[in-house]
């Protein structure tokens, strides 16, 4: 397992924590604009969770394809559970970084 | 609607060029999904379409491709494995499919190696390989006295009991002899060919009979019953397999036997395949029993543990107190245990060896000149594997894909060998003449395809390794760089050293077929010492009681040659109890009035005729000195005899041979005087050396042998001739058997039968070898000259002269030709002496065999040379020259 997560990738896999077997490409992007605020481009997206699921903690599998999509096949994206422990030992890290720190960082 | 939407997914999908097929496909759905949800959130065409295409541009800038998988756990290795696999054989056959003629070519030339190497498999397996199918048969043994010169000799009754009684290295032991019985009864008359063994034949080896009992030693002593026990063949063909046959009486040659036995359905006698049955030998200490009556063979099983040579050794050890006791009964040098199968196969053994190299080269070729091939195609696709190279393929994955690429070439031209090899076999077991033991063991079975098998994976890794080995060795962003030009030398040397190892293996071969063929030549260019064309020969028995004395069989003998002579279209006819070149011997120790010897053993032998007056007129044999046999010389008058010229010019040296006496057979046996000389005779095959031969009338002899060969002289064809020679025997006896009719011809052509086949077989693979190599130094010409195709360009633009490119392309492959004749010249100097026993006359350095063959291959080798210089010639210098 190659090092820690960047932040676009714990985003990435809380989104697809978030939407369970809903997550693809458009919902995760929704996901992340609507929580996160973060407008991404989809090629962004997409490199992301093609790296996540190089490093095996996530998987993907096609779905099928719908007449709004242009008769084009979904790309769904679900956590592996080496995903979700990369993702609790990267949020665990970040609490017990900004435990207590919080009124001190608000005020400046 | 549908053409602006048709429009924009073809640009999208441009845009999206760079993306994995499965993302393209789902982010390309995703914008179009975005974009209808825009839409029907009421968005403006353009702000949708601009907002669309902002997404298409940004996902295709900001994309950026995962990295490669990174190496796999444990459990998920098998499925990625198998994967990988299929990925590779989905390339290779894609590459096969865009190279048609590459892949035929390389897929028969395969098939042919293969298939013919597993069709030799397949002859050599029952033939060498595996053993009798007699229990323990590695411990059946004949045996055999050894001569002065080391050669084998069969066995004297008397020697065969002292040699077997209380020997410890044998557990059993039986002496056996050529039968020919004729049976009586319902039907035509039938020779059958029987064997005469004495009572432990069977436990020899190690197979009784299915129905009935074997023989016991009380009935094989002289003046027993006479039994017999039957092959499963003639029981169910003669008797209907009547279950109720123990017991049955069978007359054979006017004798009745009881029969005691049928052997199982699955037992064959190699020790004569042609034996129907078999009686006892019933001899004693008495007449045929003697010493120096050498006519039996001998088998034996071994006691466990013990080896041939160990038993040998023993034997060798009673056979010096025999030599000791009886001094005049013994010339040979002691004895000679050889294990059965050996023994049978000894004669052809040489040529099947002769036969299996020359397939072994024919694969070697075939191997080298799909490696060449494999070498051109990996030149063209140089690009490819620098590109694959370029986009993260390692070396392993490379040459990976060209061992799978290989491996599949090999499989497919592997299941075609199996075609040919299934052709091949057919082919080669209707050639029955070649009296190979056990040719109705040969077929393709569960070790012939494992064997093909064996053979296609080993050529598959061996041409697959060259290439995959280039391109694992060089580096490819170099190749990418070189462009076809230059630093290619590897390449080069080793393609060059293919075609030359090619060409000489082809020498080989040729060298082989073509001392094969010298030897043919020589040997139907023999004189056979009478005229063989319109000669039509026939074996005739005398059976039954009334025929029990020599005057009715003689007066037959003279009917019969009145009824014959008086067919239209015959033109003499004549009876010899042996038939030149028919496959019998009878051979007298001769006495010599003149110049007696003190030991007979040391007497000269010579094969003995008993023949009718008419015998050398009809058959063309020239006297001469002194005259032939006539018509008075008859029973009763002056005993006279007939010498060859090889015995008279051997026995009396400048003396004359006329007027001399000779007696045949013991001290007690009537003298005869030679009243002529006559040429030579090749009894026994064209290739064997003149022996001494003597003739005596028929009518003179005094013992009774029941007819024998006859031969008829006809003045035209003899189709058609048959009918009415046999309806006037028959008419005169109607129970004659009349046997083994062929013309003198194909007597003649079944004596040359063996050596006509393995020139035939040799002559084929040489004939594939030169072929092969011809395609493989045309391969590696055509390739060098497309690659020099500027450099030839220029040089005529230049001013060079069409002859002097001609010339050089002629020249580059000539040279290597001619490096693989000296080559091949010297291994066939080596390898000659593999061939020697299948020569006639000729030397395995002969060097008008060498000269002519490698003219050939030369002759050839410059016509595979022609096309690609021609084209080199007609390089034109405009093209290349636009080209730069």
């Amino acid at each position: 397992m190659s090092g820690t997560l960047g932040e676009l990738e714990q985003l990435v896999l809380l989104a697809l924590a978030r939407l369970g077997e809903h997550a693809y490409g458009v919902s995760v992007r929704e996901e992340l604009a609507r929580r996160a605020r973060r407008e991404l481009s989809l090629g962004t997206i997409y490199t992301t969770l093609g790296r996540l699921e190089a490093k095996r903690l996530i998987a993907s599998h096609l779905g099928d394809p719908t007449p709004e999509r242009g008769g084009r096949r979904k790309k769904f994206y679900r956590l592996l559970p080496a995903g979700h422990r990369a993702l609790l030992a990267s949020l665990h890290a970040i609490e017990r970084m900004a435990a207590g720190l919080h009124p001190l960082l608000e005020r400046s | 609607m549908s053409r602006p939407e048709g429009l924009r997914d073809w640009l999208t999908t441009r845009l999206l060029a760079r993306l994995p097929l499965e993302d393209r496909e789902a982010l390309h759905g995703d914008l179009t999904e975005l974009h209808h949800q825009r839409t029907a959130a009421g968005s403006s065409a353009w702000t949708s379409r601009i907002e669309y295409w902002g997404g298409v541009v940004g996902a295709a800038m900001r994309y950026r491709r995962p990295p490669p998988i990174p190496a796999l756990s444990q459990p998920a290795r098998r499925p990625r494995l198998m994967e990988r696999l299929w990925t590779d054989l989905r390339v290779a056959l894609r590459g096969f499919r865009r190279a048609p003629l590459f892949t035929a070519l390389a897929a028969c030339t395969l098939a042919l190696g293969i298939g013919s190497t597993t069709a030799m498999f397949s002859v050599l397996n029952p033939v060498l390989l595996t053993p009798l199918p007699y229990p323990g048969a590695d411990r059946v043994v004949g045996v055999w006295e050894r001569e002065e010169d080391g050669s084998r000799s069969t066995i004297g009754y008397a020697t065969y009991r002292d040699l077997r009684s209380d020997s410890r290295s044998l557990a059993a032991a039986a002496a056996l002899g050529l039968g020919e019985v004729v049976l009586l009864g319902d039907g035509e008359p039938e020779r059958l060919t029987s064997l005469r063994v004495t009572a432990e034949y069977f436990q020899v080896l190690g197979v009784g009979p299915a129905i009935g009992r074997d023989f016991t030693p009380e009935e094989d002593i002289p003046g027993s019953a006479r039994v017999a026990i039957l092959s499963h063949g003639l029981w169910q063909r003669r008797f209907g397999g009547d279950p109720a046959i123990l017991g049955r009486t069978v007359v054979l040659s006017a004798i009745p036997f009881t029969i005691i036995g049928v052997m199982p359905a699955s037992f064959r006698d190699y020790l004569e395949p042609n034996a129907q049955l078999w009686t006892t030998l019933r001899y004693a200490d008495q007449g045929w029993a003697c010493r120096t009556c050498r006519h039996l063979r001998f088998v034996a099983r071994l006691a466990p543990d013990v080896a041939p040579l160990a038993a040998q050794r023993e034997l060798d050890l009673r056979f010096e107190q025999l030599q000791a006791s009886y001094p005049d009964d013994y010339a040979s040098a002691g004895t000679i245990v050889v294990p059965l199968q050996s023994q049978l196969t000894g004669d052809i053994r040489a040529a099947l060896l002769a036969i299996t190299v020359g397939v072994g080269f024919v694969l070697l070729i075939a191997v080298a000149n799909v490696m060449n091939l494999q070498l051109g195609r990996a030149l063209r696709r140089r690009r490819d594997f620098a590109i694959r190279g370029a986009l993260g393929a390692s070396r392993g994955q490379v040459m990976r894909q060209l061992l799978t690429e290989s491996l599949l070439l090999a499989l497919t031209g592997g299941a075609l060998g199996v075609l040919v090899a299934w052709g091949g076999i057919r082919l080669l077991t209707r050639l029955d003449r070649l009296s190979l033991p056990r040719l109705e063991a040969v077929h393709l079975d569960g070790s012939v395809l494992l064997f093909a098998v064996l053979v296609t994976l080993v050529t598959g890794v061996a041409f697959g390794m060259a290439p995959a080995w280039l391109a694992g060795r060089k580096d490819l962003h170099q190749l990418l760089k070189q462009d076809g030009r230059g630093g290619t030398a590897d390449r080069h040397r080793l393609r060059a050293g293919l075609v030359v190892a090619e060409v000489g293996l082809a020498l080989v071969l040729l060298v082989g077929a073509g001392l094969m063929f010298r030897s043919l030549t020589r040997l139907l260019s023999v004189e056979v010492g009478f005229q063989t064309d319109h000669l039509l020969t026939m074996e005739v028995r005398a059976i039954g009681e009334q025929y029990d004395s020599l005057a009715a069989v003689s007066l037959l003998a003279d009917r019969v040659i009145t009824a014959v002579e008086a067919l239209p279209g015959v033109e003499g006819t004549a009876w010899t109890s042996m038939l030149p070149l028919g496959g019998d011997f009878n051979r007298y120790g001769v006495q010599i009035a003149s110049r007696p010897v003190e030991n007979r053993s040391d007497a000269p032998s010579a094969d003995r005729y008993l023949v009718s007056p008419g015998y050398f007129s009809v058959m063309g044999i020239a006297v001469r000195q002194g005259r032939a046999f006539t018509p008075q010389d008859r029973a009763g008058g002056d005993r006279v005899a007939i010498v060859n010229h090889a015995f008279a010019s051997s026995h009396w040296a400048g003396r004359e041979a006329i007027g001399d006496r000779v007696q045949l057979g013991g001290a007690d046996d009537p003298w005869w005087t030679i009243v002529g000389v006559v040429d030579d005779v090749k009894h026994i095959g064209l290739d064997a050396p003149p022996v001494p031969q003597v003739y005596l009338p028929q009518s003179q002899w005094m013992y009774n042998e029941g007819l024998g060969g006859l031969v008829v002289r006809l003045t035209g064809d003899p189709a058609g001739m048959m009918a009415p020679l046999r309806q006037a025997i028959r008419a005169l006896e109607p129970n004659t058997p009349i046997t083994r009719v062929a013309t003198m011809e194909q007597l003649l052509a079944g004596s040359t039968a063996e050596r006509r086949y393995t020139l035939w077989l040799f002559g084929v693979f040489a004939g594939i070898a030169l072929l092969l190599a011809a395609a493989g130094i045309y391969g590696v010409l055509a390739n060098s000259v497309q690659e020099r195709t500027r450099e030839i360009g220029i040089r005529s633009a230049l001013g060079a002269a069409r002859g002097a490119i001609l010339g050089q392309v002629l020249g580059q492959g000539l040279r290597l030709a001619g490096l693989g004749v000296v080559l091949g010249g010297v291994v066939a100097l080596v390898l000659g002496r593999l061939v020697d026993g299948l020569l006639y006359e000729v030397e395995p350095g002969d060097p008008l065999t060498l000269v002519g063959v490698a003219m050939v291959l030369m002759a050839t080798a410059a016509g595979a040379c022609w096309a690609p210089a021609r084209r080199a010639a007609s390089v034109p210098p405009s093209e290349v020259l636009r080209e730069e």
